[in-house]
């Protein structure tokens, strides 16, 4: 088949779509719905801008044919927030002034989202283990790092723990 | 410079294994089989340009990863590396395989890319292939008229070539249950952390108290495909491991392997730190026991 008929749970939102099977799931968010927030910077599975969640994996949606999602569930970066409102990891980002020029956030949001899913108190060295594969010419990480530990200890739910500098050193 | 953009191509997606092998039966030659993509579709942004595509992703069941003590380990054709790293089992009986999973790319290619691909590949690079093949294993071919095993040994013909005809898809990898006394370790060498490896090499060893009973050394990036260094091997089999003898492994195996130059190192450099890297995998695999 050279076009398929697919359904795609984008943030919670259904989307009956027609792709040529020859679309990444990147370029269909990006070109057929408009939903910019997911960047291209590479292509091959290198940078991690182009990092999604499909049913809570964290994948590159530029090595993924839009045509075999069908039925699946896709968060973006946009997708975390409520109403407008930012959730605790995108603030983070913005509290810790973790964003330059910006075009890493989306991809390092959602790999954020992942990690802190699995693992709600990674230490330092497990949070850049977790963002290998998202690329920043900017910031350098440091601020990066900062921010995906503010965004563990402000996650909703969780009791205010102390420090995660004071605890490595605790440690 | 690529537009990165796929070609045209016929998307296959088959609900069942059947349907697969009938496909591959019909088409053979003229399908590329899919199962992550990472390699596949790489590849086809930059230069080949299949007729047709065959995805695994519509095939129910192939995604297991399973231990038994007496069996060994069973590997679906569409288990990827994150399903590998999830099995506790795997890390403590092949933690040559383990380790090689957990160096491999990143988190979300670890998500997508199937240890079978690696295989299939055939590319004298790959990092699960060369821990696989210290530890020997078989691959498991499916065709319309029934299946066939593939020993690991027999399964690389040369670069990107395997021995799996047009009309058959790997289905599953087995390796042995571990044996008494086995131990085993992967070591690389990159250019940058998430770089595909310069140089990659397996042991799996089995020993009796010091002295090592079997042997098995897998090398990677010194030849077209990943290489059996059997003359070190064999140096090793039924002795006692000592500084001395490492010493005479460390000289013998630039002459077993034939690396080239290319991007990501030269022929010489690999020649010379080839000997070492298998030297500190044995003492790794000695010592993690
Ligand atoms: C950014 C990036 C980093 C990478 N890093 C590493 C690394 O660190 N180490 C490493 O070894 N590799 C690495 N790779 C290469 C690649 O990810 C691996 O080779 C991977 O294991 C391929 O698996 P896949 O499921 O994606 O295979 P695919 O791309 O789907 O297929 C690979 C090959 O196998 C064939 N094939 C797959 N499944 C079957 C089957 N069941 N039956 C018959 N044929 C089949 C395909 O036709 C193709 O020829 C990297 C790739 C990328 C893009
Ligand atoms: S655009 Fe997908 S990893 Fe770079
Ligand atoms: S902020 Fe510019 S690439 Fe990360």
């Amino acid at each position: 088949m050279k076009d398929a008929a697919i359904t795609l749970h984008i943030n919670g939102e259904e989307h009956k779509l027609n792709v040529a099977v020859n679309r990444t799931l990147l370029e269909v968010l990006r070109d057929q719905l408009g939903m910019t927030e997911t960047k291209y910077g590479c292509g091959t599975g290198e940078c991690g801008a182009c990092t999604v969640l499909v049913d809570d994996r964290a994948i590159n949606s530029c090595l993924a044919l839009a045509a075999t999602m069908d039925g699946k569930r896709i968060t973006t970066a946009a997708g975390f927030a409520h109403f407008g409102e930012l959730n605790h990891i995108q603030q983070a980002f913005n509290d810790e002034a973790a964003i330059q020029c910006g075009y890493c956030t989306p991809g390092m949001i959602v790999k954020t989202a992942s990690l802190l899913a699995k693992n709600p108190d990674p230490t330092e060295h497990e949070i850049r283990h977790a963002l290998e594969g998202n690329i920043c010419r900017c910031t350098g990480y440091e601020k990066i790092v900062k921010a995906v530990q503010k965004a563990a200890r402000t996650a909703p739910g969780r009791t205010v723990k102390a420090d995660a500098a004071c605890q490595e050193v605790a440690q | 410079m690529s537009s990165r953009i796929l070609p045209d191509f016929d998307l296959l997606l088959p609900k069942s294994l059947a349907e697969a092998v009938e496909l591959l039966a019909t088409h053979g030659q003229r399908i590329t089989v899919m199962a992550g993509g990472t390699d596949v579709l790489v590849a086809m942004k930059f230069t080949q340009s299949p007729e047709y595509v065959m995805s695994l992703d519509g095939i129910p069941g192939l995604g297991y990863v399973v231990f038994d003590a007496a069996k060994g380990l069973r590997i679906g054709a569409k288990a990827t590396i994150a399903d590998l790293l999830a099995q506790p089992e795997v890390k403590q009986h092949y933690p040559a395989l383990w380790h090689a999973a957990e160096i491999f790319a990143t988190g979300q290619v670890r998500n997508t890319a199937t240890v079978l691909g690696n295989l299939l590949r055939a590319s004298p690079a790959g990092d699960c292939s060369c821990a696989i093949y210290a530890i020997g294993g078989k691959l498991i071919l499916q065709r319309t008229d029934g299946r066939r095993e593939v020993d690991i040994d027999d399964f690389w013909l040369s670069y990107g070539v395997t021995a799996r005809e047009p009309d058959e898809l790997a289905i599953e990898l087995v390796l042995p249950p571990p044996a008494i006394g086995a131990r085993s370790a992967f070591k690389r060498m990159t250019r940058t952390n998430d770089d595909l490896s310069k140089l990659n090499v397996a042991v799996q060893l089995e020993m009796l108290g010091n002295t090592c009973v079997e042997a098995r050394f897998a090398m990677g990036c010194v030849a077209p495909t990943p290489l059996r260094l059997r003359n070190t091997e064999a140096l090793l089999k039924g002795r006692e491991i000592t500084a001395e003898l490492l010493a005479r492994l460390v000289e013998s195996v630039p002459s077993e392997i034939s690396p080239i130059d290319d991007k990501r190192s030269t022929a010489e450099y690999r020649r010379q730190v080839s000997g070492v890297l298998l030297k500190r995998a044995i003492e790794e695999a000695c010592s993690a026991a």
